[in-house]
């Protein structure tokens, strides 16, 4: 099943409900609110909301998830800009431009240009990702058990050989989230693993208390280490950019947007990433290169169009593969697995109402975003304000609601306080974080699609390279590895991680 | 532990000290039916994959001596504020179960936010009296979510 006008027409008369535009718009705002508040990022937002949208239908809970998603990807420019404080790794050039600007007076059409080149690229991302992601799903209905894990491989090892020049940490954390993962029942022969005779354990480890922990706990822990009074004294008066900024911007918001979106595709090429590569590829197409890192508007649109580009990129493999490529698409894939959806080639013959009703909401969430934000910079600067004691505890409250009500067990949020104290000593010792999410929410699929896999092929492992696609993925995925193993070699350099602390 | 060289040999060491506690978990498990993919070959696998790069990293950061970085670590400070933020949460947990959601929260927040401002009890109070009020209203009668309301709220 390809693209269709009908099925988008189809999708856009059902995001159109009040309720859908309700979910969306309610989304849109807590999205803005997670990425402008300090100490929650996208990911523990999402986390933490989804089990409370249980209540929902499908189709408006996942409307509202992803609206959070795109949201939070534009609040952090809020942050970045006003105080200085990229809440992001995706922002930090956001911050160097923003802030320039900022101290010139110009925080509010920074501001401004920030959501414009958002809604720019976004907008367009969202275009292609119609068009891409029904032929890709076409594509994989070609797959079976051995392509799905042989994609799977090929996507932890991306996630972990672009976790800069620290492949064993990148590894270990691999296999910790693997372990977790594990824990509890064994899929395919219903064997107890890894409970060491406890009873609680046998229901196994819930993805969404690890996530919680990593991400928000370990914030939390790190922001009260840094005794963190964000309180901004910065006015904004106008918001208004003028003619000529938008122009000087345009270039750059087109660019930004294919960069973001082309890289955006590929497991592990987080906004982190792709925002740091369409900065300096604007930097090189700009007439005046000597005004980036002295508030240059191009870069910051630059910028802000590659993180929202690549954040709706996510959706092409999630939806046509099932296939997460960052923290916030794995927290999405098990959100669409709690409603009981698989997502692959299947959900677009499956489920055609729900996929495009999510992929038109976009274009309508990405307006709302454009609407919502422009006239309430003002609004966002002040919340910025909101002191840590007061918004620490807050955090923690949110996070332990969210872990809670999954399944409604204290053993959950337990889990959730140890791996938020297993996040923050990963953050201090400079283990990424993303390969370990991933892990633990592919870990059962991954085994699954193993077992079957050597079920058909009576035990052969041959069978992840006689099969042309499976052989593709596994050549790639040991590329990718043996790229990292001989960049080790090479460097002979202790292990350094990039900042991929949230995306 | 205060370069990331040390801190690297010995997490490298407990990580290869945990991947021998799953090699040895999975050798206890029991496969019951057969199975081309036993229940306890992923664990192996990944255990052994632990053990391997523990021993990797430890060896690796041994051998490595320049370019060696310091760990930010809190100072005593930031150490205790850290300590007392943890148990206060590991207490809100232990609590929730005995005193219900809106009651818990309204002593973490009350406390905690006195805590992180050491000063002042009223900005602390308001704002957990609201919190817990809309946790009780809103996650117990609204959306009728099953968290324990507590034993004068039942």
């Amino acid at each position: 099943m390809g693209f269709s006008f009908d099925y988008l027409l189809q999708g856009l008369l059902i995001a159109l409900t009040w309720q859908n535009l309700l979910w969306a718009a309610l989304g849109c705002f807590i999205g803005t609110l997670v990425g402008v508040l300090p100490g929650i990022g996208p990911v523990s937002g999402i986390a933490i909301l989804l089990p409370l949208t249980t209540v929902l239908p499908p189709t408006s809970a996942i409307i509202m998830m992803a609206a959070i998603y795109y949201g939070a990807m534009y609040g952090g420019s809020t942050t970045a800009i006003v105080v200085n404080i990229p809440g992001e790794a995706s922002s930090v050039p956001t911050a160097i431009e923003g802030y320039e600007l900022a101290k010139q007076g110009k925080a509010g059409p920074a501001l401004a240009i920030a959501a414009i080149a958002s809604f720019v690229a976004g907008t367009l991302s969202v275009i292609a990702l119609t068009f891409f992601a029904p032929t890709l799903a076409q594509f994989a209905v070609l797959f079976g058990p051995s392509e799905y894990f042989a994609l799977m491989f090929m996507g932890l090892s991306l996630v972990i050989s672009l976790s800069g020049r620290a492949l064993l940490k990148g590894i270990i954390s691999m296999a910790l989230g693997l372990t977790a993962g594990l824990i509890g029942q064994d899929p395919l022969t219903g064997a107890e693993r890894l409970t060491f005779g406890s009873v609680t354990l046998t229901v196994g480890v819930d993805f969404i208390a690890i996530i919680v922990g990593l991400f928000a706990i370990s914030e939390v822990m790190i922001n009260v280490e840094q005794r963190l009074t964000t309180i901004s004294k910065m006015e904004v008066k106008s918001w208004m950019p003028t003619w000529a900024d938008i122009k000087s911007c345009i270039g750059a918001m087109l660019r930004s947007s294919t960069v973001g979106f082309l890289l955006g595709l590929l497991p592990g090429c987080a906004p982190s990433v792709t925002s740091f590569v369409a900065y300096d590829l604007e930097k090189r197409a700009s007439k005046h290169p000597e005004r980036f890192g002295h508030g240059a508007m191009d870069g910051l649109a630059a910028t802000e169009g590659s993180n929202n580009a690549t954040s709706t990129a996510g959706f092409v493999p999630l939806f046509s593969f099932g296939l997460p490529t960052a923290p916030s698409m794995a927290v999405l894939l098990g959100g669409l697995m709690m409603y009981g959806l698989q997502p692959g080639p299947m959900l677009f013959v499956q489920s055609p109402d729900f996929v495009w009703a999510v992929i038109a909401s976009m274009y309508i969430g990405n307006v709302m975003l454009l609407v919502l934000n422009l006239p309430m910079i003002g609004v966002w600067v002040r919340i910025v304000r909101i002191p840590f004691y007061i918004l620490g505890p807050l955090i923690v409250f949110c996070a332990l609601v969210g872990t809670y009500s999954v399944r409604f067990q204290t053993f959950d949020i337990w889990i959730m306080l140890i791996f938020g104290v297993v996040g923050y000593f990963m953050r201090k010792l400079g283990f990424p974080i993303a390969p370990m999410v991933l892990a633990s929410v592919l870990a059962q699929m991954l085994e699954t699609s193993l077992g079957q896999s050597l079920l058909i092929s009576q035990g052969s492992v041959l069978i992840f390279f006689d099969r042309p696609i499976s052989a593709i993925f596994m050549a790639l995925a040991f590329l990718s590895i043996g790229r990292g193993v001989w960049a080790q070699i090479k460097a002979k350099a202790p292990e350094v991680v990039t900042d991929d602390a949230e995306y | 532990m205060k370069t990331q060289r040390v801190a690297d040999i010995v997490v490298g060491c407990l990580v290869a000290l945990f991947g021998i506690l799953i090699i040895w978990a999975s050798t206890l498990i029991t496969s019951g039916t057969p199975h081309k993919l036993p229940p306890e070959t992923f664990p192996m696998v990944v255990g052994i994959l632990l053990l391997i790069c523990g021993s990797a990293l430890a060896l690796k950061s041994w051998s490595i001596r320049e370019a060696d970085l310091a760990i930010k670590w809190p100072d005593r400070e930031g150490v205790r504020t850290i300590l007392v933020v943890l148990a206060s949460i590991a207490g809100y947990i232990a609590l929730l179960g005995r005193l219900g959601l809106p009651l818990a929260s309204f002593l973490y927040l009350a406390f905690s936010i006195w805590y992180l401002k050491r000063s002042g009890w009223l900005p602390a109070i308001v704002i957990s009296v609201i919190t817990a009020a809309i946790s009780y209203f809103l996650f117990i009668r609204l959306l009728a979510l099953s968290f324990p309301a507590g034993p004068f709220l039942e």
